[in-house]
């Protein structure tokens, strides 16, 4: 019976902090070993935590292609909003009164601009 | 009076946009929900979520998706959005449970109690022991403790073992509270937590004169409520019943709640408990799991069930209660409408156990009956058990600086806030869950936690994820869960 799963991942594509936070969800029932393989790939070795539990590899193996694409899709956002996501936190809290009309077109259905007639 | 049109490039199909924060999550097979920054959600096709970060929605062909990305502040067309202004306004309200500190001021009056229920979350002692009531010292150190709160309105919650069981302890503390009350500006909210077996006349009518509001048990039908609460040489449901009745002729019924304490016994009758809430008049139901403190976790056979039971059980009992609101009879379930009011309104809930910053010295303190200061109430079940980890001070020794910026709450603050804990950080349901660090060490044995194992996840995820199902798969339902939310029972007649 086949008792772990080896997987070579690209670290070209899927950062060490990205397989980290995957893996880190498979731990409820696998321990999961992430080391240094050859040239720029990760190898990961997954075993139950339990002997003896029959494992479905194939579908393991889906998963773990699922949770790394989902997991490097997160990792895209919070790097592209890291600026915004302060910004929007810093003004939260920061001591000022906010404009109450704030100047934007953005709910003018109609392009109705009062700044440029 | 004239009107321009913007240029025609502001048309364009291939405007880049940009993302702004948000998180996704499988709701199911086809489905996915992504939530931005200030708690908006949109339910979408599985696979949406990676469109949009592959910039693959276009402006014409994806029209409404597009529409709805952009005025839901998922994406934006300037890299800083023209309305960041009102995101930051909206993320200010989310978290403005923060601006007045501490609220729930919970004093264990007595330690005293007459029932012999087998799941106590605190050690029980006979009724006649008197050094298990809280001493008059103490009864002041807490007020002037809680009068120091920077909150305006603050409510001072009676507790036990049974409370009522020191009634004169009571009266003295609200007395106190009133005058000091008047002096410092405060609004005070009281509250007596009962099993209501200890009820005379005297206490209704004092009650009445002080707006003081009754927060009971009821665990079902009889069957159930009296195997859970034991009480030697009668019938604790039978009086538990009685007392609602008369606290609802006296104080009004809004002035009396109960509360359900699930045990193993119940999770077999999801069915049985709604229709007892119902027939007894209740218009709402707060379906709680059973904590994992006190005498409770020495009980293992009787009290130790999986959260998959628990939320199978919550499961059913939720489908009940929306078949009774769809049948007219307006019954809300608290737990939902807690996680509904974050999800559907920009407002905050004062709810200890589902906030982040954490609802430990943040939101609720407790005054325990020998003096000790403990961060929640579950930390004082903690201690029952000698465990002193959550333990702040104690009420003779301590001043307020101590306690709330003492170097304990420093080292608290570190694990208070999901959006810093491994797994909650990238979890779509961050903005409507919380931190309980309590919890984690309780249940995991330290107050970081271990998201994939933690049962506190486990079952906030599936009941947010479920709640999400639900509206999104009949429109009616989510009709309901306003309802809740709003109070506006007419909404689901419509
Ligand atoms: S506890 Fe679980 S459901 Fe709640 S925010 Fe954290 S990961 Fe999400």
């Amino acid at each position: 019976m086949r008792t772990s799963l080896t997987m070579a991942i690209d670290s070209r594509i899927y950062s060490e902090q990205v397989l980290y936070k995957c893996f880190y969800w498979f731990s409820q029932d696998y321990t999961v070993d992430i080391s240094i393989g050859e040239g720029s790939f990760y190898n990961v070795l997954i075993q139950p935590n339990k002997e003896n539990t029959v494992v479905d590899w194939d579908t393991l193996a889906e998963k773990v292609k699922q949770q790394l694409i989902d997991f490097k899709l997160r990792d895209i956002v919070s790097n592209e909003t890291k600026t915004i996501r302060e910004l929007i936190v810093a003004k939260a809290f920061a001591c000022y009164d906010i404009d109450t009309t704030p100047q934007t077109n953005v709910s003018d259905p109609v392009g109705f601009i009062p700044a440029i007639i | 009076m004239t009107r321009k049109f913007l240029h025609v490039e502001n048309f364009g199909a291939n405007i880049p946009y940009y993302l702004l924060p948000f998180r996704f999550h499988r709701i199911n097979e086809t489905k996915e929900v992504i939530v931005n920054e200030v708690d908006d959600f949109l339910v979408v096709p599985v696979g949406t979520a990676a469109q949009i970060i592959e910039r693959k929605i276009n402006r014409r062909e994806d029209a409404t998706l597009y529409g709805d990305l952009l005025a839901n502040f998922f994406i934006s067309e300037q890299p800083i959005p023209e309305l960041i202004d009102v995101l930051a306004t909206r993320y200010r309200t989310k978290k403005s449970f923060l601006d007045h500190f501490t609220s729930l001021h919970i004093f264990v009056i007595s330690l005293r109690c007459e029932h012999t229920c087998h799941y106590c979350q605190v050690s029980r002692v006979t009724a006649d022991k008197d050094k298990f009531d809280m001493g008059r010292e103490h009864i002041n150190a807490g007020i002037e403790m809680m009068m120091r709160s920077p909150n305006p309105h603050v409510t001072m919650e009676f507790q036990g073992g049974e409370a009522l069981l020191a009634f004169d302890n009571i009266v003295y503390a609200v007395e106190r509270t009133k005058q000091e009350a008047v002096l410092r500006n405060k609004k005070v909210n009281y509250v007596i937590c009962t099993n209501l077996a200890p009820l005379t006349e005297e206490i209704l009518a004092y009650c009445k004169e002080n707006a003081i509001l009754i927060s009971t048990s009821l665990d079902g039908p009889e069957f159930i409520h009296n195997k859970n609460r034991h009480k030697p040489h009668s019938n604790s449901y039978q009086l538990a019943v009685d007392g609602v009745m008369k606290c609802r002729q006296e104080l009004g019924e809004e002035n009396v709640s109960a509360l359900l304490t699930t045990t193993n016994l119940s999770l077999q009758h999801p069915e049985e408990i709604v229709d007892e809430y119902v027939n007894r008049g209740f218009r709402n139901i707060f379906l709680r799991p059973i904590s994992p403190y006190g005498f409770a976790t020495k009980n293992a056979g009787k009290n130790k069930y999986q959260t998959t039971a628990f939320l199978e059980f919550y499961k059913k009992a939720l489908n009940t209660i929306i078949s009774y609101n769809l049948n007219g009879y307006y019954i809300r379930e608290d737990y939902a409408s807690i996680i509904l009011k974050k999800m559907l309104t920009p407002f905050p809930v004062g709810y200890v156990d589902l906030q982040s910053p954490a609802g430990i010295i943040n939101s609720v303190i407790v005054f325990n009956y020998d003096g000790k200061i403990y961060a929640s109430d579950e930390a004082r079940m903690l201690a029952e058990m000698n465990d002193f980890t959550f333990l702040l001070g104690d009420l003779s020794v301590n001043t307020y600086e101590e306690i709330f910026y003492g170097e304990k709450s420093m080292e608290l603050a570190e694990v208070f806030t999901n959006e810093s804990l491994p797994g909650c950080s990238d979890c779509a349901f961050q903005s409507y869950c919380g931190a309980d660090p309590v919890f984690n060490y309780t249940t995991q044995g330290d107050t970081w936690g271990h998201r994939p194992t933690s049962s506190f996840c486990q079952r906030n995820m599936e009941i947010m994820r479920h709640l999400i199902e639900l509206m999104d798969s009949d429109k009616k339902i989510e009709k309901v869960f306003r309802s809740w939310i709003t109070g506006k029972t007419d909404a689901i007649k419509n």
